[in-house]
């Protein structure tokens, strides 16, 4: 009963989990929300997609993707991590929009978009047109970017941002640069996101600005939440989150936005052991 | 002589009109053993930042081992060897003990992914040396207050300090705990300076070799312990020049006192933590209509606690009674106590940042239930200068007309029991006399007042009946007569720098 | 050196641009409101907005009857919305983050009912037919109810600006922003005053979607776009303050017009660049705790 349809979206599952893990890097490690991981995703995207008019080769489009995309939000860090907690969602979700009213106007195709090729796995090999193919080749990707952010999670660096989730001047006493810390965190988090675009355009063969849509931010946001602070939580609660969207909404002629609606207001309201150091994003140490 | 490791020229730091740190100069020398002690509002916290670097100094030099750091961000004065703790334990709480002793440790690569034997043994060390070693692996939320306390000088210590910054670390720890910390404090190193500011005067004897003592920011004396505790200037600051021995009642208001009157405000084993560390283990009071009773203790004794768990404002713990004429306040929100009758005039003032004068007094609306027994107008007589001032807004009022607004601020509610936190803070003696005569005259008018001051002067002179709040209760509660006719007691349960007798 | 030489079409996309200004302030007004005494960032704000302007495009008929109808309504929905959200983060007060997803949730669910009930073309909104003409600006055709929304809409301001900096009412709301706790001790109602700013803040965003709606008309989509332009408002006048977000708002609203007309393509880097400098300036690295 494995159509084509199911298994694209199964494909499509596994690049919201990559985006998830990059969220995951700033909410459940550093502490910082992010809301606009999406246009780092997208710049991904249009990496691979301009790339690809000169290589089919997807590891070359994912590394470059992964580059451009940490330094997309190298830059943009600079804003983000002058402020903390709820302004610093507010901030990536406007850079985050920025980025999306950007991709419209400079972007190959406008609005409408643009279509690549169908990448090569491994030099030599045909271009994967089948879905089946794909699926391996995203999976696969995920696998690798899963261990390589398993072990950022365990250096002293991830110790370091939990510090900083946990109590800032703490760790600033000690020594740390804390926002080069966080600017460090955003970049990686911006090449994660990256690489996700790059198999996004693996996937759907296809990019444009609507890939940069405050949705996709939301929903990699979520399932960071979801997960608690675990990178493999985030990643089951990306895949569940696109089910829900995707598959179920389609069940349910079309209302996906509903449905992920409802789950944000569950998310809420549903009693979960969330961080700590989440909960007291607004303590200002008022006394 | 060698060179001090840390000198601060002129350091000032001004918020707005007001100098929290004004012209401080001092020198630390390696090895020193320091204390910064002052009353309240003295600006001793805010001196730790400016050294820290969590504060930037509005004008002066910071040298510290040969560099002039007062630009310099706070983690790169942590990077050249200043470690310090804060008032309440600043530590990652999700993260275990050795953790955050882990995150100070220096020479570890930020992308090691292997700890270096050498960074777990300095881990070790730094929790055995303030003896949690056994609890290198527990979660730092298990552990007491206390632990707490000695895991943040841990950390502190693993950054191998040339300086060592603690800021109140007494605060909270019983007895056997402060003498432990006492004896850790001196057994470091000798190439490690202490600077600490603490409220415990026993404490800070039996660790500094020498005193500062700050009083309105400004440096006031230093010396060693026992020259400060006999210097005329400092027993001036601290006891505000009273000399309860000559004291003659000048307020016809403390001369009446009708102690029959049933209490208009009952408080019965009031209990109260921060933290999780204990401040007010069982507090009892009565404060009782037309009359002043005073509440009294050394700094940190938890006097804005107190208050502050009586108007609502800090949670109070269970088995806590807190009534107003017989009615049960305990459990009702701020709102609430106001509208019942509880009037709050709170430590600092805290008015409203951006309201004008008059929007200040616009804002309190007695309850309706209740005979309003002030109006505006009368307000506008008993503090002339307000009316003067409407337009302005509290930072460009001076300390005395913000205490005034404060105050205003509370009657125009209609409160039943005024609540004072510290009023006298921060004000030349001519406006406390203001204040005093203010504070007698609301009294004289019916109101119950409950004072938590500082200045015992202040309090002896306007109070019928005097608390002093040691250890978490009520360690003493007399008329004020009594205590003038009997001033030793009062000095033994402070233990205020009296000195020794001329 | 007359009225015809001050007319050029770039001063014409300026007053384009003030009237831009003045929609991102109405509804910004509110945005900043809310986050300031309820520390609540409302993804539904834009939602409200776009509420607005689907009911003109509702209940418009070309007449006045109409567009008075449509702004009776949207007191009424604006004032429900805004109780609605109000009694929706109250269980989660301190909780920001799961405000936003709450309010989040709350933006999925009425997109899609929206293009479900109004379909997904953007719909254009005529004004009411007395207002429906241009005038001769120096030689120049202006749409003569965008003339009419500036001066409702600096009527709105100034009616905003004197209720929050002079009424008791803002004096308040103020007291409750700069010390809830304080504010509580006097007696004032701080539960109830969150509540009102966020119907407040409800009525302003859906009122400024009935009249916005011939200049920025309702598609899927504008929600978004209006909560993020109004967020950049907020961002750069300085979260909870009102003039600032009016120069916010004035500046933004330039950027988008003539800055686009001038330098296409551009409005992003700009508005990025001028949120940037406000936080650069406005959050020097301080992390210290409070002086003594």
């Amino acid at each position: 009963m494995v159509n084509a349809y199911l298994v694209s979206l199964a494909a499509t599952a596994l690049v919201m989990a990559v985006l998830a893990m990059s969220a995951q890097l700033l909410v459940g490690l550093a502490g910082q929300p992010p809301l606009g991981q999406a246009a780092y995703l997208v710049v991904g995207a249009y990496t691979a997609a301009t790339l690809a008019t000169l290589t089919s080769l997807g590891p070359v489009q994912l590394l470059a993707a992964s580059a451009v995309g940490a330094v997309a939000a190298a830059v943009t860090g600079l804003l983000a991590v002058r402020v903390r907690g709820t302004t610093f969602l507010m901030v990536t979700f406007g850079v985050g929009e920025l980025v999306h009213a950007a991709a419209g106007q400079w972007a190959p195709g406008g609005s409408e978009g643009t279509h690549t090729p169908p990448v090569i796995a491994l030099p030599g090999l045909a271009p994967m047109v089948r879905p089946g193919w794909v699926y391996l080749y995203v999976l696969a990707c995920t696998l690798i970017i899963g261990a390589a952010v398993t072990v950022l999670t365990r250096t002293r660096f991830a110790l370091l941002l939990r510090g900083i989730a946990a109590h800032e001047p703490r760790v600033q006493a000690t020594g740390h640069h804390t926002s080069g810390l966080l600017l460090a965190a955003y970049t990686a988090a911006g090449a994660i996101a990256g690489a996700a675009g790059a198999l996004l355009v693996a996937v759907t063969r296809y990019v444009s600005p609507a890939d940069a849509a405050m949705g996709i931010s939301a929903i990699a946001l979520a399932a960071a939440l979801i997960g608690s602070g675990s990178m493999i939580g985030a990643c089951a609660a990306a895949i569940l989150l696109v089910a829900v969207r995707d598959w179920a909404g389609g069940l349910l002629s079309g209302h996906g936005s509903t449905l992920l609606g409802l789950s944000f207001l569950a998310l809420a309201y549903l009693p979960r052991h969330r961080l700590a150091g989440l909960l007291r994003l607004r303590d200002r140490g008022r006394t | 002589m060698s060179a001090p490791l840390l000198r601060l020229d002129t350091v000032s730091r001004a918020y707005g009109a007001r100098r929290a740190v004004d012209e401080v100069s001092l020198d630390l020398h390696p090895g020193a053993r320091h204390a910064l002690i002052g009353p309240n509002g003295a600006g001793k916290s805010t001196l730790l930042h400016l050294i820290a670097g969590t504060l930037r100094p509005t004008s002066g030099r910071i040298h510290y081992a040969g560099h002039d750091i007062h630009r310099w961000p706070a983690h790169r004065r942590a990077r050249a060897g200043i470690a310090r703790t804060w008032q309440h334990p600043a530590l990652a709480r999700p993260l275990t003990v050795a953790q955050n002793v882990l995150l100070a440790v220096p020479g570890q690569h930020v992308a090691a992914l292997r700890l270096r034997p050498r960074a777990s043994a300095a881990a070790l060390d730094a929790l055995d040396q303030v003896g949690l070693a056994e609890h290198a692996q527990w979660p730092t939320s298990q552990l007491s207050y206390g632990d707490q306390r000695r895991l943040e000088v841990a950390v502190a210590l693993a950054a191998q300090p040339r300086l060592l910054l603690l800021d109140e670390p007494s605060a909270g720890l019983a007895t056997t705990e402060v003498t432990r910390l006492a004896e850790l404090i001196r057994a470091l190193p000798t190439d490690i300076a202490v600077l600490l500011v603490d409220h415990n005067l026993d404490f800070v004897t039996a660790v500094a070799d020498t005193v500062t003592v700050l009083h309105h920011g400004q440096h006031l004396t230093t010396g060693t312990p026992s020259d400060v505790r006999t210097h005329p200037d400092v027993r001036r600051v601290y006891l505000a020049e009273a000399d309860p021995t000559k004291h003659v009642p000048t307020t016809p208001g403390a001369t009446d006192p009708p102690a029959a009157a049933p209490p208009v405000l009952r408080v019965r084993n009031l209990r109260a933590g921060h933290h999780g560390a204990p401040v007010l283990t069982g507090v009892t009071l009565n404060v009782r209509a037309g009359r002043v009773s005073a509440v009294v203790g050394r700094n940190g004794a938890g006097k804005t606690t107190l208050i502050n768990t009586i108007a609502g404002l800090h949670p109070a713990l269970s088995g806590t009674e807190i009534a107003l004429n017989d009615r049960l306040m305990t459990g009702l929100s701020a709102r609430r106590r106001c509208r019942a009758g509880i009037g709050l005039v709170p430590q600092g003032r805290r008015l409203f940042a951006g309201l004008t004068v008059a929007e200040h007094l616009a804002l309190p609306r007695p309850h309706p239930g209740r005979p309003r027994t002030i109006t505006a107008r009368q307000i506008l007589d008993l503090f002339p200068a307000l009316g003067e001032r409407r337009h302005h807004r509290p930072h460009q009022l001076s300390g005395g007309e913000q205490q005034m607004l404060a105050l205003a601020r509370a009657l125009l509610a209609g409160p039943q029991v005024l609540l004072l936190d510290e009023p006298s803070e921060g004000l030349a003696p001519a406006i406390v006399g203001q204040l005093a005569a203010i504070i007698t005259g609301l009294a004289a008018t019916g109101s119950a007042v409950l004072l938590a001051e500082q200045n015992l002067a202040l309090a002896l002179d306007i109070a019928h009946d005097v608390a002093v709040l040691d250890r978490g209760t009520i360690a003493l509660h007399a008329p004020t007569a009594d205590l003038r006719a009997d001033p030793t007691r009062l000095q033994d349960v402070l233990a205020v720098p009296t000195g020794s007798p001329r | 050196m007359g009225l015809s030489g001050l007319v050029n079409p770039y001063t014409i996309t300026a007053l384009d641009g003030v009237a831009y200004g003045l929609l991102l302030f109405v509804i910004a007004a509110g945005l900043t409101l809310i986050f300031g005494v309820a520390g609540v960032f409302s993804m539904a704000h834009g939602t409200l907005y776009l509420a607005g302007a689907y009911l003109a495009w509702h209940l418009g008929d070309g007449g006045w009857a109409g567009l008075g109808l449509a702004l009776a309504a949207a007191v009424l929905i604006g004032a429900v919305g805004g109780a609605g959200l109000a009694a929706a983060v109250r269980p989660l007060t301190e909780r920001p983050l799961d405000q936003v997803l709450a309010t989040l949730g709350v933006a999925y669910i009425a997109a899609d009912q929206f293009s479900t009930v109004f379909g997904a073309e953007p719909r254009s909104v005529d004004p009411p037919r007395a207002l429906a003409g241009s005038v001769s600006l120096g030689g120049y055709q202006y749409p003569v109810y965008r003339l009419g929304f500036v001066a409702v809409a600096a009527l709105i301001v100034v009616l905003l600006i004197w209720l929050v900096e002079r009424s008791r009412t803002g004096a308040i709301v103020r007291a409750v922003v700069a010390d809830p706790d304080m504010a509580a001790a006097t007696g004032l109602r701080t539960r109830t005053t969150r509540a009102a700013v966020l119907v407040g803040g409800g009525i302003l965003a859906v009122t400024a979607g009935v009249l916005g709606a011939p200049v920025i008309g309702p598609a899927p989509g504008v929600d978004t776009t209006i909560l993020v332009y109004s967020l950049i408002v907020c961002v750069v006048g300085g979260l909870g303050s009102i003039r600032g977000a009016l120069l916010a708002a004035l500046g933004v609203g330039q950027i988008l017009t003539l800055g686009v007309a001038l330098v296409p393509g551009a409005a992003a880097f700009v508005l990025a660049a001028a949120m940037l400098i406000a936080l650069t300036i406005r959050h020097r690295p301080s992390l210290a705790g409070r002086p003594e």
